[in-house]
């Protein structure tokens, strides 16, 4: 086995006259990093490079000490690698426990007990085992997406790259997954991207946001939540300033960043808030992760 | 009581169950009337890998049925989790083996009723069925579950050929039986025009996605029938010899090009 580590290089990835990644710089070690950015920033396209299922345009890519543009390589990357793609499809008349084993046998799981056992486990992780037999087509959308993550967590992958895992997953089963990848997390290398701010501060200890291509934060979740200290605060009335301002179920509107006027109350931050500052603009003061 | 008592075995065999309904039923009514035997029940129960039954029990319960396909392909020779593998393919589908089967009947009807045109719209349609049934046994468009099955692994270029191998032994009597019905040489003539198309499908999938290369084989393949009718009424041109090994020529070359190229199967993309 390499090294468990995965490195990009400058990294860039175009698709015709469109920029999806420009200049990537990173380095992943064992532990969840969690992606965040607006639809379009290129989270699925970094994802996809990670995982091998796209070159990049330029740059160099390192994934467990292996190089993906040997074909060997790439292989054996390939047989230590866990990979949710954003969107799964579902050959007809497959059962839960049919697909998961299709592709247990596509990783080369040959011996029939040993990979049968291996179903029944992932299965279990994603709490599928009692719907095991049911066909892919009479579940729901959530219990698809938890089938197609534990396709991704056959024979305990070293590197483990899951594109929005929770899409569709209801809370309870939400809180079981993040269980399950923060285990994983004390050995492998785990990177998910989401769009859901309360998955990543509650599992991920790094956090990358994404936007245009370009990486916008690189650092702890912690310190970006810290950039947002002291500005968000509640008020009856909407700031123009403010970089986003909502109303809340009590009537009062909370604003992200602006300035905090007299009588406001202010409010402890949430990740989410953080992130909304940093897309928001907010000039004036810049997260201390690495900005590209 | 008659002094006699069940045998180790025979115990053994009523413990697990594996044995006939009438030796189990003896075995039943003497232990109701024998304490010392029904004593030794339990040891002889107690050999019985319950993890093990649980997980035959598991397997009969989840792991799916090998289809048709599956059982054919494992009789003639293919490893299980290969069968499997080749099984899965879109092209395998019932709707589209049908919609396949339907054209064939009514392509061969035409040309048994039909006389010439009937036969040249067998000649059109036979030779292009299998190339079809070939590329979408492996089109990444076609194969809904492409993205997580191209990060594993498998050779892709294995599983290509085998699904290619296996959809040609399905395609390729599907089309002799219809053309039984087809008067004539022309039952037979569309065998090395097929070959052919098939070739070149894998060829250019080595540049293009294989439905794509398959669709232009099939047009290409459409103009020169029409081409061809509209200048003569007579299908025996395509039966020539001269036209019969123009066709063994693009197999050979096609599958050649195919060979040199194979790693830059469209399968393989966007890496090859």
């Amino acid at each position: 086995m390499g090294t468990t580590s995965i490195s990009l290089c400058d990294v860039g990835r175009t698709f015709g006259a469109t920029r999806a990644l420009a200049g990537v710089d990173l380095d992943l070690k064992p532990g969840v990093t969690g992606l965040l950015g607006p639809n379009g920033a290129g989270k699925t396209t970094l994802l996809r490079l990670l995982a091998t299922a796209l070159p990049p345009s330029r740059g160099q890519v390192s994934v467990l000490g292996l190089d993906p543009e040997v074909p060997a390589e790439r292989t054996d990357i390939r047989r230590q690698l866990g990979y949710l793609p954003q969107e799964v499809g579902f050959p007809r008349g497959f059962t839960a426990f049919g697909f998961v084993d299709y592709i247990a046998l596509l990783k080369e799981w040959t011996q029939p007990a040993a990979r049968h056992a291996e179903v029944r486990r992932v299965l279990g992780l994603v709490g599928l085992s009692d719907l095991s037999t049911k066909r892919l087509r009479a579940m729901s959308g959530g219990q698809r997406r938890r089938v197609a993550l534990a396709q991704a967590l056959l024979g305990a992958p070293a590197a483990l790259i899951l594109d929005e895992p929770t899409a569709g997953v209801d809370p309870e089963q939400r809180v079981t997954l993040r269980t399950v990848l923060a285990e994983i997390a004390r050995r492998s290398i785990v990177v998910l991207s989401t769009h859901q701010t309360e998955d990543v501060a509650a599992l991920c200890e790094r956090v990358i946001v994404l936007d245009r291509g370009l990486i916008r934060y690189d650092g702890p979740v912690t310190d970006l939540v810290a950039q947002a200290a002291g500005r968000v605060w509640l008020a009856d009335d909407p700031d123009p300033a403010a970089a986003v301002s909502w109303r809340t179920g009590t009537g009062r509107y909370r604003n992200v960043g602006g300035r905090v006027r007299d009588g406001a109350e202010h409010v402890e931050p949430s990740l989410e808030d953080a992130y909304l500052l940093l897309r928001g603009g907010a000039p004036e003061r810049q997260p201390t992760g690495e900005l590209a | 009581m008659t002094g006699w008592h069940l045998d180790d075995d025979l115990l053994r065999r009523y413990a697990e169950r594996t044995d006939s309904l009438a030796e189990g039923a003896s075995a039943e009514q003497h232990l109701l009337s024998c304490g010392p035997c029904r004593a030794r029940v339990n040891a002889a129960a107690g050999v019985i890998d319950v993890a093990a039954v649980w997980t035959r029990t598991q397997d009969t319960v989840e792991v799916p049925r090998p289809s048709v396909l599956e059982r054919v392909l494992r009789v003639a020779g293919l490893p299980a989790h290969e069968a499997r593998l080749v099984a899965v393919a879109s092209a395998f589908r019932g709707a589209w083996l049908a919609g396949v089967a339907t054209v064939l009947a009514f392509a061969g009807v035409a040309a048994a009723f039909g006389h010439a045109r009937g036969m040249w719209l067998f000649l059109a349609v036979a030779p292009i069925v299998p190339c079809l049934v070939v590329a979408s046994s492996y089109d990444p468009w076609l194969d809904v579950a492409f993205e997580p099955e191209l990060v594993t692994p498998y050779p892709a270029l294995r599983l290509v050929l085998l699904r290619t191998i296996a959809v040609l032994a399905l395609a390729l009597p599907l089309v002799l039986l219809f053309g039984l019905v087809v008067p004539g040489a022309a039952a037979f003539a569309w065998l090395l025009p097929a070959t052919g198309f098939v070739a070149v499908v894998l060829a250019a999938s080595t540049w293009v996605s294989p439905l794509r290369s398959a669709c232009a084989v099939s047009a290409a393949w459409l103009a020169v029938i029409w081409l061809l009718a509209a200048r003569s009424d007579a299908p025996e041109a395509v039966l020539q010899a001269r036209a019969q090994a123009g066709f063994l020529i693009l197999a050979a070359a096609s599958f050649m090009i195919f060979l040199i190229r194979r790693r830059r199967l469209r399968q393989l993309r966007p890496w090859g």
